[in-house]
């Protein structure tokens, strides 16, 4: 065996295994949820450390119980309600601003472009306490609109970067081109930019939603009243009541994480590259 | 077809310290193809971005038919532009390409449709336009940009550099269809380049710039026979012009060139200069192989280079070298001496840089 031969095959060998062990890391424990989630009280007390699913007895009553008796519908709504707000917010003024930061000349704009991931290296317990005090005295805490504010102030930062970051990638005589052709510099964002950077809009609404619904810990200290809970909060809600169910946190667990896979596997041919081939040259 | 005259009044742009242009002066006519000709970096493009309202100028004043401009912007000039990298708009079929500018002017979708037609034909490019750019080859993305320049029927057309990126062949047969199409729409042109080539066979007027200044400005053929001054005389002419140092003297009243290592008879030029430094010029086709004229001179040939339809022979004349043409019949062989002779009347002579 030559040694190329042989190295080739170490190569893969590992690969396999590599492969193998970070499906169990990532996929055991969601697995473990959904599989859970369909099984009664009874199962689950009976045979703690089961693995396997019956299908026959597979049993939908926690999801049931958890919409309609623990109040999940309404999260389920809040937390859409909340995730596309900051998507629609973020999405656009990120498409804005990047853009003015790329391409426009403008007293400051080297240090607005600076400090726009200087305010995302704080970490978000560093200011959920102030923010916390300062929302309490000016009565505005408790509210959804306030926590999309709050979600707007830590996805823009990102979202700007990444829009700005493929912005540059865009030729300037393309939108030379618009401008003489006739557009405003805003048709041209419109009718050039925005067309163009759709896979990148689409990473940037994927990660704003993404932030958006999994949030907690602002979430968990602004809102006290159970009516406006988003999920990642009801989920906790629920998880800390006295008679707990294992099945039913399992259960809103399945809702909270399933949109989030949903809108991957359907943005996922979106975030193809390349559309941009053929302005150019070549 | 509406066509308008432009002039520009001392434009003057700097980009931090690196001044781009230095009061650049120039009137072009209606319906005149002006070429803008310079070594890369020498400011015609800048020139091009200033007349379409893309950058703007620190000094100077763009005028369109006589009225100033300086306060529109690009999409109020009325004017198209051809671009080096085509930058048509991806996400476009080509027939949306050309109707862009229209639709944007808020044209009628029928007449869109009839302009956008009209163009296809005229470049040939009818085939196309269900197509998207990256479909295209360059050629014909060339044209596609071409077409949307025409569609818009502007007051003024800019092309920057739109040829640079088609391969030998094709940019020849392109450079023709291009000197057509303007015989045919006889709009005003504005055409930048560094090919003197281009420069030479579709200009009506040539602006010959260096350092964001213009050397020159005049008829193609103006240009290449009267030099305005050293930088001109070299850049244009393939090879290049001959060119050497020395000083220019009075003998027996005749005017003499003393150079590096050889002199020449000046014999019957009209000079307003007496004495001096000075620098004398010779293209290479101007000079005859064989005795005669007034100054003979004895070169060594060093090499020759074959171009197919004629030869050109380098050799050494003093301390400087030579370049001559010569029929592609002539053999000649290295380490060989020939004669040649100039006469005087094709001599360029340049003090401190200038033609005099």
């Amino acid at each position: 065996m030559s040694r190329e031969h042989l190295e080739g095959t170490v190569i893969r060998i590992l690969r396999v295994v590599g492969l193998i062990f970070f499906i169990i890391i990532v996929a055991f424990p969601f697995y473990w949820m959904i599989v859970s989630s369909f099984k009664s009280l009874g199962e689950i007390l009976l045979k703690p450390g089961n693995l396997g699913l019956d299908i026959r007895k597979i049993d939908f009553y926690a999801y049931y119980e958890v919409l309609f008796e623990h109040g999940f519908l309404r999260y389920i709504s809040n937390s859409m309600y909340v995730s596309i707000v900051t998507v629609v917010l973020s999405v656009t003024l990120a498409t804005v601003g990047g853009y003015a930061v790329t391409r426009l000349r403008f007293r400051g704009r080297e240090f607005m472009s600076f400090s726009i991931l200087f305010i995302y290296m704080f970490p978000a317990i560093v200011l959920v306490i102030p923010l916390y005090v300062m929302f309490s005295r000016m009565g505005l805490r408790d509210s959804i609109n306030l926590l999309i504010l709050v979600y707007l102030a830590q996805t823009l930062p990102v979202a700007l970067y990444m829009l700005r970051s493929y912005f540059q990638t865009l030729p300037l005589e393309m939108e030379h081109a618009g401008l003489i052709d006739g557009c405003s510099r805003l048709g041209v964002i419109w009718r050039i930019v925005i067309p163009l950077s759709a896979p990148a809009l689409a990473s940037v609404a994927l990660y704003t939603f993404m932030i958006a619904w999994n949030e907690f810990l602002f979430a968990f200290m602004f809102l006290d009243t159970p009516e406006k809970f988003t999920l990642s909060r009801g989920v906790v809600q629920l998880a800390g009541s006295v008679h707990l169910s294992k099945q039913l946190v399992m259960a809103a667990s399945v809702m909270v994480t399933m949109p989030i896979v949903a809108l991957f596997l359907f943005f996922e041919r979106r975030l193809v590259r390349g559309l941009t081939a053929g302005a150019m040259k070549g | 077809m509406k066509m308008a005259s432009l002039t520009l009044k001392s434009i003057t742009k700097r980009f931090g310290k690196i001044v781009a242009l230095r009061g650049v002066d120039m009137h072009v006519e209606d319906g005149e193809f002006c070429v803008l000709l310079g070594p890369s970096g020498c400011g015609k493009s800048t020139l091009l971005n200033i007349i379409a309202g893309l950058i703007l100028q620190d000094e100077g004043s763009v005028l369109l038919e006589g009225q100033s401009v300086d306060r529109l912007a690009p999409r109020e000039r009325d004017v198209a532009m051809v671009f080096q990298s085509y930058a048509l708009y991806p996400h476009m079929t080509v027939a949306q390409n050309l109707g862009f500018g229209l639709r944007m002017r808020g044209v009628a979708k029928q007449t869109i449709r009839e302009r956008v037609l009209g163009a296809a034909r005229l470049l040939g490019i009818e085939d196309l336009l269900n197509r998207k750019p990256r479909e295209l080859s360059g050629g014909q993305r060339q044209r596609v940009a071409m077409g949307r320049a025409l569609v818009r029927r502007p007051k003024l057309f800019l092309l920057d550099e739109p040829l640079s990126n088609l391969d030998a062949r094709l940019r020849a047969s392109v450079r023709l269809e291009l000197k057509q199409l303007h015989g045919q729409i006889q709009s005003t042109i504005v055409y930048v380049t560094h090919d003197q080539v281009e420069a030479m066979t579709l200009g009506d007027k040539v602006v010959v710039m260096r350092d964001g200044r213009v050397h020159q400005i005049g008829r193609p053929e103006t240009i290449y026979a009267f030099p305005a001054d050293t930088f001109v005389a070299t850049f244009i002419g393939s090879p290049e012009m001959n060119l050497y140092r020395g000083r220019l003297l009075h003998k027996d009243g005749r005017p003499h060139f003393q150079g590096a290592g050889f002199s020449m008879d000046l014999g019957g030029l009209q000079l307003n200069l007496g004495q001096g430094e000075v620098e004398v010029g010779v293209r290479p086709e101007d000079i005859e192989i064989g005795e005669g004229g007034n100054t003979t001179l004895k070169v060594k040939v060093q090499m020759i280079s074959n171009v197919g339809s004629e030869k050109y022979i380098h050799a050494r004349l003093g301390q400087g070298s030579l370049t001559v043409r010569a029929p592609k019949e002539a053999a000649f062989q290295p380490g060989q001496i020939i004669p040649l002779s100039i006469e005087p009347r094709r001599v360029h002579i340049f003090h401190e840089g200038s033609r005099i």
